[in-house]
């Protein structure tokens, strides 16, 4: 069933990831991404290994919502473990028959990209298994309010965000209830070719429009009615506060980061 | 002779094999006669709109089954579609579902899904606008720049080309003025008049409801919980009020003129049966 859809993927809980302020939490994410590419040998790229699987254990998530953020990139994986085990050669060679040569250089690097993804995903999700969408919009909105300076409207990008999450179970919802109305009419969505398919979609697409408009008005007018202006001068509900946790959090991304700079100096590097 | 509608055992869950797993409907069985019509009333959640949508086949029960006409819908495809052209379903608001670029083409969506001749597409189209009373020369413009009323009223008039069999009502005159409510009540029974077709609506107006219905069934919490004539059901006003439904006010207001000794009936279910009631009984006095 459509409604059975879950718009982004928080996992309600009260663990030490959960309650690190969002804007470190963002930035922290990013950051760590970055760091991610920068590991040119196994030993920086363990350092970051460990730190995904170590966060994911703090983070009181299950295993299996864990795994299943892993499971639309396997076939990436997959792919590019064949791309490089095949195309990278170097190093004692190691299989070889006709046309193919598998060598050392390209099943290291191999195994390297895989971890590498596999880190840089697990990582990114955490931040969505802990952090909800509006929490992080708002996060997105002080973080990049700097901006500002060079006339971008943050506010308004981020209510934005804000409002097209809020209002994707409603259309999703609606959606639905359209579906099963043009479908008591007789409407057939399963059956006939890709013009026909396409063509079948219109009794769904159009009332979604209309319905759309209407609601969009419907809220800036309720907005309007409540005084809301933009940006300028509004305060806020829910405070954000750095704590010592999040100081802490910040001190180990450094270490982190320091640690595989040193190590990507003292051992050579795999890619 | 098979009953229009007949449900056996018919139960269905909402988020099936999950923690969070509720019956919205469970072990249903009821019978509707051809040419009756029906009024169901629950409260909000009680699983009414679950229940109609299972009677032409949007909904697959997990349990038990639906019978149109004797046979099960879901027997085979081809059953199953010609079941949405038998029953027809106007779903709450049907003003939403308009797409077309005319009126016209949108009360003909419907007799065109069923491949009918453009010939009689048309004069099915035609005669559907007319009961429901769009202008002829309506139906050339866009639906969008009808009023609310209208809009509707073409809506309906959608499910109503396909001349179905059992014609399915989900709150028809919800969000109404008043007028506009008293209208298409009178035009839904008109059409039972008219057609002889079974009809079936949903509703949580019990004056709506008593003011043309046959029968009421009462559903709450996810079953049927009584079903009868209008005086059976609404006798029963404890036993409604205990599931959040209410007698008509008119019906309140003469209980309380019956307690204060007054000769009225305590079977006043309509604001029109109640002020027929009070003129007489002045006409009466008038006469002493």
């Amino acid at each position: 069933m459509i409604r059975d859809i879950t718009i982004g993927q928080y996992y309600p809980g009260k663990s030490l990831l959960h309650k690190v302020d969002p804007r470190m939490k963002l930035i922290l994410t990013f950051a760590i991404i970055i760091v991610i590419f920068l590991c040119k040998n196994f030993f920086s790229l363990g350092v970051i290994a460990v730190t995904a699987v170590v966060a994911s254990a703090l983070s009181k998530v299950p295993a299996k919502m864990i795994l299943k953020s892993l499971k639309p990139i396997v076939i990436i994986l997959i792919f590019t473990a064949i791309l490089n085990v095949f195309y990278t050669q170097g190093g004692a060679t190691w299989f070889e028959w006709k046309f193919i040569k598998i060598t050392e250089k390209g099943v290291f690097t191999a195994i390297f990209t895989m971890v590498r993804i596999i880190s840089l995903v697990l990582i990114s999700s955490l931040l969505t298994y802990t952090t909800t969408p509006t929490m992080l919009t708002d996060a997105l909105e002080r973080v990049l309010s700097p901006l500002k300076v060079f006339k971008i409207k943050v506010h308004t990008l981020a209510m934005m965000m804000t409002l097209a999450l809020r209002f994707i179970p409603t259309l999703i919802e609606e959606i639905d209830r359209i579906m099963n109305a043009q479908k008591a009419r007789g409407a057939d969505l399963e059956t006939g070719g890709l013009i026909e398919r396409a063509k079948a979609l219109v009794p769904i697409f159009v009332p979604l429009m209309v319905s759309s408009f209407r609601r969009a008005y419907e809220l800036a007018f309720a907005m309007t009615c409540r005084c809301y202006t933009g940006g300028e001068g509004r305060t806020r509900m829910k405070q954000m506060k750095l704590s010592l946790l999040d100081f802490f959090a910040l001190f180990a991304c450094i270490a982190i980061t320091a640690g595989i700079i040193v190590l990507n100096h003292f051992f050579t590097a795999v890619i | 002779m098979n009953y229009a509608i007949e449900t056996i055992g018919l139960t269905h869950y909402y988020s099936k094999g999950t923690p969070h797993q509720v019956a919205a409907i469970s072990d249903v069985n009821l019978r509707i006669n051809k040419g009756e019509l029906v009024g169901i009333i629950g409260h909000t959640g009680s699983g009414k709109s679950t229940l109609i949508s299972h009677f032409n086949g949007l909904l697959k029960p997990d349990s038990g089954k639906v019978l149109v006409d004797g046979v099960d819908i879901h027997k085979d495809k081809e059953t199953l579609r010609n079941t949405r052209f038998k029953v027809g379903l106007c779903f709450q608001y049907p003003e939403y579902q308009l797409f077309e670029e005319t009126v016209y083409k949108d009360i003909a969506f419907g007799p065109k899904n069923m491949k009918l001749s453009d010939a009689e597409i048309k004069e099915r189209v035609i005669r559907a606008a007319d009961f429901v009373g769009v202008k002829r020369e309506h139906l050339n413009q866009s639906p969008f720049d009808l009023s609310g009323g209208e809009k509707r009223r073409v809506a309906i008039a959608g499910v109503m080309s396909m001349e179905p069999e059992i014609l399915i009502f989900d709150e028809p005159a919800a969000g109404l003025d008043p007028k506009g409510r008293k209208d298409l009540i009178k035009l839904i029974a008109d059409y039972r008049k008219q057609t002889g077709s079974t009809v079936i609506v949903v509703s949580h107006s019990m004056e709506d409801i008593a003011s043309m219905a046959d029968r009421v069934v009462v559903v709450n919490d996810s079953s049927i919980a009584m079903q009868g004539t209008v005086d059976e059901v609404y006798s029963r006003g404890e036993e409604l009020r205990a599931m959040g439904l209410n007698v008509p006010e008119i019906t309140e207001i003469f209980a309380k003129l019956r307690a204060k000794g007054f000769d009225v009936p305590a079977n006043v279910y309509t604001v029109d049966q109640g002020a027929e009631i009070i003129r007489s009984l002045s006409k009466g006095r008038c006469a002493e």
